[in-house]
């Protein structure tokens, strides 16, 4: 019986020591993970830098831009925060601009959210099946628009299907992810730098002129397009906010998860894009903007380091695949709730407790968007992108406004409450809505100077998708303002007092009846 | 007198678990904790919240026909609903109750995922430190 009792207290030991790193692995640290793993720093890099390099006019400030993209996306970072903080069970865009601004606001907020996933879930797995066969040396296949679409179909189901079967990668497993996926743009950084001023004598040494906005050729019309693309690059760090359940002190754990997060990605962009440009110049960029860094891992790392650099972009797009699918399910999953689509997307998975009808349907619309898309042209593609562009601006630009209309009572309280629910998301907004203007403008053009196709019922591809996706959106919410007349007759609501000065805490109210 | 902890998720190897777990209490004199547990929704963003809210009133409609066939059996149970992996969730409850055993269906988990991610019963029979019992749907 003594041996027993010894053997017994060992696995009691463990499973304690377990139990504590648990706590420890679901801390604002894991949030911080998250918000930079959902944002796929080497996916992001992959899609836009080529096509940030191509705007006209452009030069070699690509930095510039990553820098000035950040500005406004760490403002809506302050709106995020304090949203959160007002009610860390409330949700995310849909549910604080529908509480803020009222439901026909909220609603076409989720449908700008539900339409940007779906569009850039065409470019996710267009970007996974090309570098799939990269991957393997198949350059040939990853030039096959047949073969990629057959790769790029079978990623989306599979996406689809580890969602609706709600397997979840544990926190550890993405702390090493991650970690992988900023080593092999480290090292990809270090490298080619190195070359630039050791090695090659083809490469370009950096100049601080590059990280300069205000000395672009193409001028403030450059400088707003490349934002455009810039702020997509840093769409997705939202996701890092929303995952308040584990997070022990979830009122501003979360909050200042996505803060730091937007400081790490900016940090990430500026080094490889500055990298990037040094060793190979903007041509060369712009020539592989589809396929931009695995085009320079060859060259900058050699075989077989530079296959580091595709599993890392491999990787980064799984994980953007994900979190665009399980957001968006449970967007449309929160909007059935509140009784604004219909019910049966609320619906839950009684063994995997996930929500599978709008898991499926957003897997589904995403496949036929996907094939069509890749189909008609790749230069549709890369003007989807752009398109995303618009979509987030105007997303991200309401959720500032919504945390100014929210807070309206306590603003004036005292200077820190003025800057960080006022200004601050007050400015991140205004200028979210001054790029979407000035780009619109920019955009709205046929003509292939701006934009990579041809246009379509006579206005730029970019323009049709993005801004023609909120048109299309205004339109369904008319109806749905018919079918759903309980939910469209919601009140505004503003912050209670004393949230902010932490004296009283946000509390969880049920919005869906 | 003690408490036996049955992890509930309304599937058919639950509802046998359950049965079996009745034929116990009955016979030990015990009362039932019934557990419905639900992994934490949290990876990668978006209203996870509403999620869980909608997964929380699944769990209250099907623990709520777990308490009337207990009520039907005439043993006594409560209920609890934890928002943890379902293995986590059973040794926590265990715990708090210093239950005299845990009580879990073979296939609580599609074997797929078991497969891919590991079934609860074998997690619980690795890290609890009471008495498991798998009971075969």
């Amino acid at each position: 019986m003594e041996s027993a009792s010894i053997a017994v207290s060992d696995p009691q030991g463990a499973a304690a020591g377990d139990k504590g790193l648990k706590t420890g692995a679901l801390g604002w640290v894991s949030n911080l993970v998250i918000g930079v793993a959902s944002t796929a720093p080497g996916y992001s890099l992959a899609a836009t830098l080529g096509f940030v390099v191509a705007v006209g006019g452009m030069g070699f400030h690509a930095p510039a831009v990553m820098i000035v993209a950040f500005i406004p996306m760490l403002l809506i970072a302050a709106a995020y925060y304090y949203m959160n903080r007002a009610d860390p069970d409330c949700g995310t865009s849909f549910t604080w601009v529908t509480r803020a601004m009222g439901p026909r606001l909220g609603w076409l907020t989720g449908w700008t959210i539900v339409v940007a996933d779906v569009v850039v879930m065409a470019a996710l797995a267009y970007i996974a099946g090309v570098y799939t066969f990269l991957l393997f040396g198949l350059n040939d296949a990853a030039a096959n628009l047949l073969d990629v679409s057959i790769v790029a179909a079978i990623w989306i189901i599979v996406m689809t299907a580890i969602c609706y079967i709600g397997i979840e990668l544990s926190a550890r497993t993405q702390y090493f992810l991650l970690g992988a996926e900023i080593a092999a743009l480290g090292l990809f950084a270090a490298v080619a730098l190195a070359k630039v001023y050791f090695g090659d004598p083809g490469g370009f040494h950096v100049q601080a002129d590059w990280f300069n906005p205000f000395t672009l050729h193409g001028g403030s019309t450059a400088l707003i397009d490349g934002v455009l693309l810039g702020v997509f690059i840093y769409w997705g760090w939202d996701s890092g906010v929303c995952v308040n359940e584990e997070s022990k002190d979830s009122a501003n754990g979360p909050g200042r998860a996505a803060v730091l997060s937007t400081i790490l990605l900016v940090l990430i962009y500026v080094v490889v894009a500055t990298a990037a440009q040094a060793y190979a110049g903007t041509t060369f960029l712009k020539h592989h903007g589809d396929d931009v860094l695995s085009a320079l891992g060859g060259p900058v790392l050699g075989s077989p380091l530079d296959k580091l650099l595709i599993i890392a972009v491999l990787t980064s797009a799984s994980a953007s695949t994900q979190t665009t699918i399980l957001p968006t399910a449970r967007t449309t999953l929160s909007m059935a709730r509140f009784g604004s689509i219909p019910k049966i997307f609320g619906r839950i998975h009684p063994r995997y407790l996930t929500p599978d009808v709008s898991t499926l349907v957003m897997g589904a619309v995403s496949l036929v968007w996907t094939l069509l898309i890749i189909n008609v042209s790749q230069n549709v593609l890369s003007d989807s992108i752009t398109g995303i562009g618009f979509q987030i601006a105007f997303y991200y630009g309401l959720t500032g406004f919504a945390c100014v209309v929210y807070y309206r009572k306590e603003i004036f309280k005292s200077l820190k409450n003025f800057i960080m629910v006022g200004v601050a998301p007050f400015l991140g907004g205004a200028m979210l809505t001054f790029i979407f203007v000035k780009a619109f403008l920019d955009y709205k053009t046929t003509s292939t100077d701006v934009n990579y196709s041809g246009g379509f019922l006579g206005v730029g591809t970019p323009v049709a998708i993005g801004v023609g996706s909120l048109l299309l959106g205004v339109v369904v919410l008319v109806f749905a303002n018919i079918a759903y007349p309980k939910f469209f007759k919601r009140k505004w609501e503003t912050a209670p007092p004393g949230i902010l000065e932490g004296t009283v805490k946000g509390e969880a109210s049920v919005m869906s009846d | 007198m003690s408490e036996i902890v049955i992890g509930y998720d309304g599937s058919d190897s639950s509802k046998s678990a359950l049965n079996q777990a009745f034929d116990f209490a009955r016979a030990l004199g015990d009362s039932l904790v019934v557990v419905f547990a639900y992994a934490p929704g949290g990876y990668g963003g978006g209203e996870v919240p509403e999620q869980r809210r909608a997964v929380e009133e699944f769990g209250e409609k099907v623990t709520k026909e777990a308490v009337d066939a207990a009520k039907a059996a005439k043993v006594n149970c409560k209920v609890e609903m934890i928002n943890e992996h379902p293995h986590d969730a059973l040794i926590t409850i265990g715990d708090k109750h210093d239950a005299r055993m845990i009580v879990v269906g073979s296939h609580g988990d599609n074997p797929i995922k078991g497969a891919i991610i590991g079934a609860t019963p074998y997690k619980l029979v690795q890290l609890s430190d009471r008495p498991v019992l798998v009971v075969r749907a």
